[in-house]
């Protein structure tokens, strides 16, 4: 499946309308916001039709997965949107990711421990939130209207402070960059090796002030354990799609072929194919450069990428997503 | 004695895992004639009690017990079955104050698979892993995460 899904449920009491966009969308936050209420509405309908008294509008089937015989029931469902409520132990599994991996299915996912075999977005981290206007105090309220609204909003990954020490995700081409672009500012960069890691090398970082870079297409299963660490250290988030997205995003690859992609890359990445956006940034910049100067390898960075109008390509456009000019600090 | 909230971080295969299951099948209608078990329905959920099988709630009209939000259910459990251990991962971080609560009226244990905020008050917290004290979120953060890997 590709695209992005808007999905309206509703009752006489109560209307969830949202939309999902990756194969991965995760539901979480506060008790009774109604997220075992939508999903048990889409169950209602499934099992009743419209003689539920549920309607469910949305392009694509909307399907609800429980019970022990999950895996079986999961491999007869295509091109449909997956609801998972809370309560099943199997999406914690890897037997769930491997499950889930390459199908063309898009997965909503309502849980608040962290998935960590599940490469999803940051982005697509949700709360739900109810919408309707405040009631007139002596009118009744006829329905509820709830919609998604996302956890990690822009405020989480825009507005980076200045650190005095910065860890990034990656230890190939990624981290040879912002090593780099630390190294003119004179802060230390150490590479996490993986975003498993990240939490540990914040927390052992002697340092005020720590900047993490990591792609942010797969860092959902991490970002609470990561955030949690603010209560203790001041820790800023910069987190691009992935260091291939930022490069693209630049402008030094063939602009007029990536603009579209990246204008709506939903549009464009096929879930079967692409278990998390990052891989198909990766591969979408592998071919794109493969023919000239800035040919990319994720092994080692191009050294071309190094040279000042590239280095300031990307830094820019690293800035414009909102990290700090460091170059031109110091 | 002195009342503790004390946690298990990760997967503990005691803990009832699908607490909504649990409570359809424990609950004891008495359990809402508690006021503390109707301040929890009325803090969480916005929703009055109105008698042992009855609930009133703002959106979903009147409802059964087995209808409130899964958070305020796997309080509710916490709360009335002392004996057991409940994933309180079920619960929102709306839900924590109501633990920290029952932690100053009775030994409460729950099992966390993620890292609830507990505001940025202090409480008296034991890391039953470990069997470490924090006293504060930022104690907390800078250990919990290490019970919470892919591996745990």
């Amino acid at each position: 499946m590709k695209g992005v899904h808007e999905i309206v449920v509703r009752s006489n009491r109560v209307q969830f309308k949202f939309a999902v966009q990756r194969n991965i969308t995760i539901l979480r936050g506060d008790s009774a916001t109604g997220k075992t209420t939508l999903i048990s509405m889409i169950d209602e309908y499934l099992q009743n039709g419209a003689d539920s008294g549920v309607e469910v509008r949305c392009d694509k089937p909307c399907i609800v997965l429980d019970g022990k015989d999950w895996e079986l029931r999961l491999s007869a469902i295509e091109d449909s949107i997956v609801f998972i409520d809370e309560g099943n132990a199997f999406v914690v599994s890897n037997n769930f990711a491997r499950a889930i991996k390459n199908t063309s299915n898009y997965y909503v996912i309502a849980v608040r421990e962290a998935l960590p075999a599940l490469p999803y977005s940051v982005d697509e981290i949700y709360g739900i939130r109810n919408m309707t206007a405040r009631r007139q105090k002596y009118l009744p309220v006829v329905r509820v209207y709830s919609s998604f609204f996302r956890l990690y909003g822009s405020n989480a990954m825009h507005g980076v402070a200045m650190p005095d020490y910065v860890v990034v995700e990656d230890s190939n081409s990624g981290f040879d960059f912002f090593e780099a672009l630390c190294g003119k500012a004179g802060i230390p960069c150490v590479s996490a090796v993986g975003k498993s890691n990240i939490y540990d090398a914040v927390r052992r970082a002697d340092a005020e002030s720590v900047l993490v870079v990591a792609d942010g297409a797969a860092f959902g299963p991490e970002m609470e354990k990561v955030l949690s660490l603010g209560h203790a250290k001041h820790v800023s988030l910069f987190l691009p799609e992935s260091f291939e997205w930022l490069i693209l995003k630049s402008g030094l690859i063939e602009p007029d072929q990536v603009a579209e992609i990246l204008d709506d890359p939903a549009d464009f990445i096929e879930s079967r194919d692409y278990f998390s956006w990052e891989r198909f940034f990766t591969a979408c910049l592998t071919a794109l450069s493969k023919e000239g100067h800035l040919r990319y390898s994720k092994a080692h960075l191009n050294p071309n990428y190094l040279n000042d109008k590239e280095f300031k390509a990307i830094a820019c456009a690293a800035e414009r997503e909102g990290l700090p000019a460091m170059w031109e600090i110091r | 004695m002195i009342a503790l909230l004390r946690v298990y971080f990760g997967d503990m295969p005691e803990a009832v895992y699908n607490t909504a299951v649990f409570f359809k099948n424990s609950y004891i209608d008495e359990w809402f004639e508690d006021p503390f078990v109707q301040r929890m329905v009325k803090g969480v959920d916005g929703a009055t009690v109105l008698g042992n099988r009855l609930v009133q709630s703002k959106v979903m009209g009147l409802i059964p017990p087995t209808d409130l939000s899964g958070g305020v259910k796997t309080l509710i459990l916490i709360y009335k079955m002392p004996e057991r251990v409940f994933n309180a991962s079920t619960c929102g971080d709306n839900c924590a104050r109501w633990i920290l609560q029952m932690a100053k009226k009775q030994d409460v244990a729950i099992n966390l698979r993620h890292i609830m905020d507990f505001g940025n008050g202090k409480f008296d917290m034991e890391i039953l892993n470990t069997g470490q004290k924090v006293h504060s979120m930022a104690e907390l953060a800078m250990v919990a995460g290490d019970f919470l890997r892919a591996d745990s």
